[in-house]
């Protein structure tokens, strides 16, 4: 645990260091790829940890950038009172919704939260005080320097509350959650209460990278700020870096992201088949993702990757 | 008449999404996979139909058949070959397999396809007659009819042949299906082969009535999901009435409140769905 | 530890990658970020193609001086893959990485107003033609400038066109999709209506690209108006128009559409189904508008079509003429600061292949709709501010067809 603390603040200073010699392009790669960093690693908290495949965590994105947007653009006020608005929504949506949504299992849960997702969009897009569906303009800010240190800090603190949770007596309630609930709850772990934690824990964190984005991005739309494509993305990030670890997500996140850069930035327009190849080859041959990967080929190398594939075909 | 013609138009589209949801239902029922390139079958369907039609003057509804042949060996070897790799895997990876080959099948579309806006047009496309006082649209009843026999046939297959027994036998129970001599393997191709074809006849009504382009494949995703589970998935004549259900409601909804809250009613029901049926009839197993 | 290594390793690889290339002189840069791929790609290609024609063009003639200095124009696009946020980062890219000298614009008012962001906090101009919403010129940005009208004032000329038509066309229903281009349609179309003393008996909003009309469809057959318009993009037009047959309801007297009218496209899509509607451009490639690179409109859409096999639409000429604005600002100022020539694009007074180019305080031009019809799966000019050809009015009801 403490090396684990270690190196994830020495990470930090390597990247609080990086606006002083990167160009202004890196920068906005960097801010977008510390952003979406922080989503897949608080997907990590309900998805990785207590093994709930939530795709409502564009909800909790959306209602983080529309707090923002909301209090900025249409009421004048500072952007720490969005940040706070948007949380506050957030939290209280975990809550709220999680109570009744948290009792359905397995791929019930994971379209509920589908659904809601697409019902939240289309409602915001009805509201007059959210923009409708034009959206909303914050006022424009060029400071790229304090978009990236506030992005690294959230997810310095996001990471650090994973690893707290990893070793403390509520992630392990979580783990038995995520193994054998009614086990768990026999052993007398509280499980409700713990899995709406967990959400609102998640969704604390992904509502304070959605005010951001809505700030740094300046012009917000129900499409984008919903956008069911985002959740799964933080899917495939946590997934393919190692749910339920703590460095995991932020290694797939980070590979993920510089991937989709330089193939946009390449290929151009081919740049969506072979995000998809990419993500079809990676399913196949590295399931449990990458942290399992640096551990399976250690131990038997190449042989691996076609491990994999014996183990889950048919 | 306003109100009759609404719930008119709500049971004939509601016989389409149903169509929509078969494979949906079908696949994940027996194969425990979200399909999330479900709509981009559709799509492809579509786009068969709309090729055979113009290209070879074929009749679309003549060439409904050929586009679900073709779909059904793109299925069974998509999943004899690719899926099958991965299908013991948690659902997660499933669901994952599932969206890259969405991306591959859209962006592939587009290539060959071009973004251009394809309509299938035949002549009687508009054509529509007068009962009562209500207007009835030819093709959307059509539409209806095919997807009630469809699910006729679909619960014939099930039930009362020896595939339909191997079908169940599989969803049910890998490893005893195993001992009473079904080659799993080819099973699921089978079974995720007739999802696709299904996928393929809805495709090809899908643009006798609206329009085609290599990206309607995520909304069709989200709406045959969200009708297979309202649906359940126990019976195909129910996934019938969880169209009906949808469409209905949709009717309404865009009736009283306003077009723009379509999708607020139809997954805002999904979600209401869920969480107040009891989890015991959602069990995601076939008779 | 190994990890974060790999991390720092990366990035440092990446940011050598991403390094700026350095302008050589005599090039002036043009960027754009457009969708080529995604949802929107098959109206996002016109813009590409009228951007690498006209700069073409402008390059075999010479370039541009400037002072006494000829510059030739280099163009950088790149796809969006019709995503608003990758584009945004786009022209970023555009603008710190590949050193590009002014930016053109996207395809759709949304795209727009995302992007005009960008241009405004590196306070780089943007000539834009493909965005008409009124929010885009409303926050009052300095460095943006459209060449489309304002969508407000869509439906005037064809509001002005219904006042002398007979049978009079009394009440109509109003019918908009949700998007930014779409309301602002609405919202002036309302006030212009009211003008005409036209009574509006359905004002119905519906999800952009979502359209499903039956329920719409229903409500217009009971409201009984005389004309239906229409604000929604291509895909709506069409799936409107197939509901309105299959459901047998006929449009009144008569029914238009803001976008996909005149599109080639649209015509292939509906056949006979397409005839009698109205719909409206903002050009047409007549010879009458002059032209100082192309000759006129006529040899532009003549060029157009012969290098990218189909037909150029407004879309393409209001490209196009993105493109001569920077290039007649440039010479203009004299000079390639971006201050300079943000000024004199706002002092703009010149005659094109689009419309006579001048900008408004807020940066939109005044550019009057062209009232058009498909007649006998041809697309003909009806009404600008008087008669071009006979309209086919009224529409005969489905079934007389």
């Amino acid at each position: 645990m403490r090396r684990l603390v270690l190196i994830i603040l020495f990470g930090a200073a390597l990247l609080a260091a990086l606006p002083y010699f990167a160009s202004d392009v890196m920068m906005q790669f960097a801010i977008n790829a510390l952003l979406m960093a922080v989503l897949a690693q608080s997907w990590n908290i309900i998805g990785g940890f207590t093994g709930y495949m939530s795709f409502g965590n564009s909800v909790f994105h959306g209602l983080g950038v529309y707090g923002t947007a909301i209090a900025m653009a249409q009421f004048h006020m500072g952007f720490g009172v969005g940040l706070v608005l948007g949380v506050i929504l957030a939290l209280l949506c975990a809550l709220v919704i999680g109570l009744p949504v948290l009792r359905l299992r397995g791929p019930y849960f994971a379209i509920a939260t589908l659904g809601l997702s697409a019902a939240m969009g289309a409602l915001v897009s009805n509201l007059d005080i959210a923009g409708a569906n034009i959206g909303l303009a914050l006022p424009l800010i060029r400071n790229d320097f304090m978009f990236y240190e506030l992005s690294l800090a959230l997810l310095v603190a996001c990471t650090l509350s994973v690893a707290w949770i990893s070793a403390s007596r509520f992630g392990a309630g979580l783990v038995a959650i995520r193994e054998d609930e009614q086990a768990a709850a026999a052993m007398g772990v509280n499980a409700t209460r713990f899995k709406v934690i967990a959400w609102m824990l998640s969704a604390f964190f992904t509502a304070l990278a959605g005010g951001l984005y809505a700030y740094w991005i300046s012009f917000i739309d129900p499409a984008s700020a919903f956008d069911p494509t985002l959740n799964v993305r933080m899917v495939i990030m946590a997934v393919f870096g190692g749910p339920g670890t703590v460095l995991g997500p932020l290694v797939g996140s980070f590979a993920l992201s510089a991937v989709y850069e330089l193939l946009s930035n390449w290929l151009s327009t081919a740049a969506a088949l072979f995000f998809g190849l990419i993500v079809v080859l990676c399913v196949i041959f590295t399931p449990r993702g990458l942290a399992d990967v640096i551990v399976g080929v250690r131990q038997s190398g190449l042989n691996y990757l076609m491990r994999n594939i014996r183990d889950n075909r048919l | 008449m306003l109100l009759p013609q609404i719930l008119l138009n709500g049971v004939l589209t509601g016989g389409l999404y149903g169509l929509m949801a078969f494979g949906m239902a079908l696949v994940w029922g027996v194969l425990k996979i979200l399909n999330l390139a479900h709509g981009s079958l559709i799509m492809l369907g579509g786009y068969m139909v709309y090729y055979l039609f113009t290209l070879f003057g074929l009749d679309p509804f003549a060439a409904l058949p050929i586009a679900a042949l073709f779909m059904f060996v793109f299925g069974y070897l998509l999943q004899r070959f690719l899926i099958n790799l991965i299908v013991r895997a948690t659902m997660l990876s499933t669901l994952l397999i599932a969206f890259g080959i969405d991306v591959i099948i859209t962006y592939l579309a587009q290539l060959f396809f071009s973004a251009d806006f394809r309509t299938i047009n035949p002549a009687y496309s508009g054509a529509n007659f007068s009962v009562l006082g209500l207007t009835v649209p030819v093709v959307g009843l059509a539409a209806f009819i095919i997807a009630v026999i469809l699910a006729a046939a679909i619960w014939f297959v099930l039930n009362h042949t020896p595939l339909g027994r191997a079908i169940r036998a599989t969803a049910q129970n890998l490893t005893a299906a195993r001992l009473y001599g079904i080659a799993p393997v080819r099973i699921y191709a089978m079974t995720f082969g007739i999802g696709a074809a299904l996928a393929g006849v809805a495709g090809g009504l899908f643009g006798l009535t609206t329009h085609l382009t290599p990206y309607i494949g995520a909304e069709l995703t989200a709406k045959s999901f969200v009708i297979a589970i309202i649906g359940g998935l126990t019976n195909p004549f129910n996934v019938i009435f969880g169209g009906i259900a949808v469409g209905i409601a949709e009717q309404l909804g865009s009736f009283y409140l306003g077009a723009t809250y379509s999708d607020v009613i139809s997954f805002g029901l999904l979600v209401l769905v869920l969480v107040l049926r009891p989890v015991r009839s959602l069990r995601a197993t076939l008779p | 530890m190994r990890v974060f290594r790999m991390i720092a390793g990366a990035i440092g690889a990446f940011s050598v990658l991403l390094s700026p290339a350095i302008a050589d002189d005599g090039v002036i840069k043009l960027g754009a970020s457009v969708q080529l791929t995604g949802a929107k790609a098959n109206t996002g290609r016109y813009y590409r193609n009228a951007y690498a024609l006209t700069i073409d063009k402008i390059n075999d003639m010479g370039g541009i001086k400037v002072g006494d200095k000829r510059y030739r124009l280099e163009l950088v696009v790149l796809d969006n893959q019709s995503d608003v946020n990758l584009s945004v980062r786009q022209y970023v890219r555009l603008i710190t990485s590949d050193k590009v000298d002014f930016l053109l614009g996207p395809y759709t008012s949304n795209f727009a107003l995302t992007d005009s962001s960008v241009a405004e906090k590196y306070q780089v101009p943007m000539v834009q033609g493909g965005g008409a919403a009124a929010e885009i010129f409303s926050r009052g940005y300095r460095y943006i400038f459209g060449t489309f009208a304002p969508a407000g004032d869509y439906f005037v000329s064809t509001i002005d066109m219904l006042g002398q038509l007979t049978p009079k066309v009394e009440t109509v229903s109003l019918i908009s999709a949700d998007d930014s281009f779409d309301l602002s349609v609405a919202e002036g179309t309302r006030k212009h209506l009211k003008q005409a003393g036209i009574a509006i008996v359905l004002d119905e909003q519906f999800r952009d690209e979502h359209g499903e009309f039956s329920s719409i469809l229903s409500k217009i057959k009971a409201a009984h108006s005389d004309a239906i318009l229409v604000a929604c993009h291509e895909p709506d037009a069409l799936n409107f128009i197939r509901k309105a047959k299959s459901l047998g309801v006929d449009p009144g007297y008569f029914q238009s559409f803001t976008v996909g009218v005149p599109t080639a496209d649209f015509r292939h899509a509906l056949g006979d189904d397409a005839n009698y509607t109205f719909g409206m451009t903002a050009w047409l490639p007549s010879s009458v508008l002059k032209d100082r690179w192309f000759g006129n409109a006529a040899q532009f859409a003549e060029s157009y079509k012969a290098k990218y096999g189909y037909e150029p639409d407004y879309h393409a000429a209001s490209a196009a003429v993105d493109v001569e604005t920077f290039v007649y600002a440039i010479e203009k100022a004299g000079s390639l600061n971006r201050e300079a020539v943000r000024d004199a694009i706002a002092q703009s007074d010149f005659d094109s292949l689009y419309a006579h180019i001048a900008f408004s305080k807020t940066g939109q031009i005044i550019l009057p709709q062209i009232v058009v019809q498909i007649q006998d799966g041809e697309l003909k000019p009806i009404y600008t501010d008087k008669f071009l050809n006979w309209p086919h009015y009224p529409i005969p009801p489905w079934n007389d067809r």
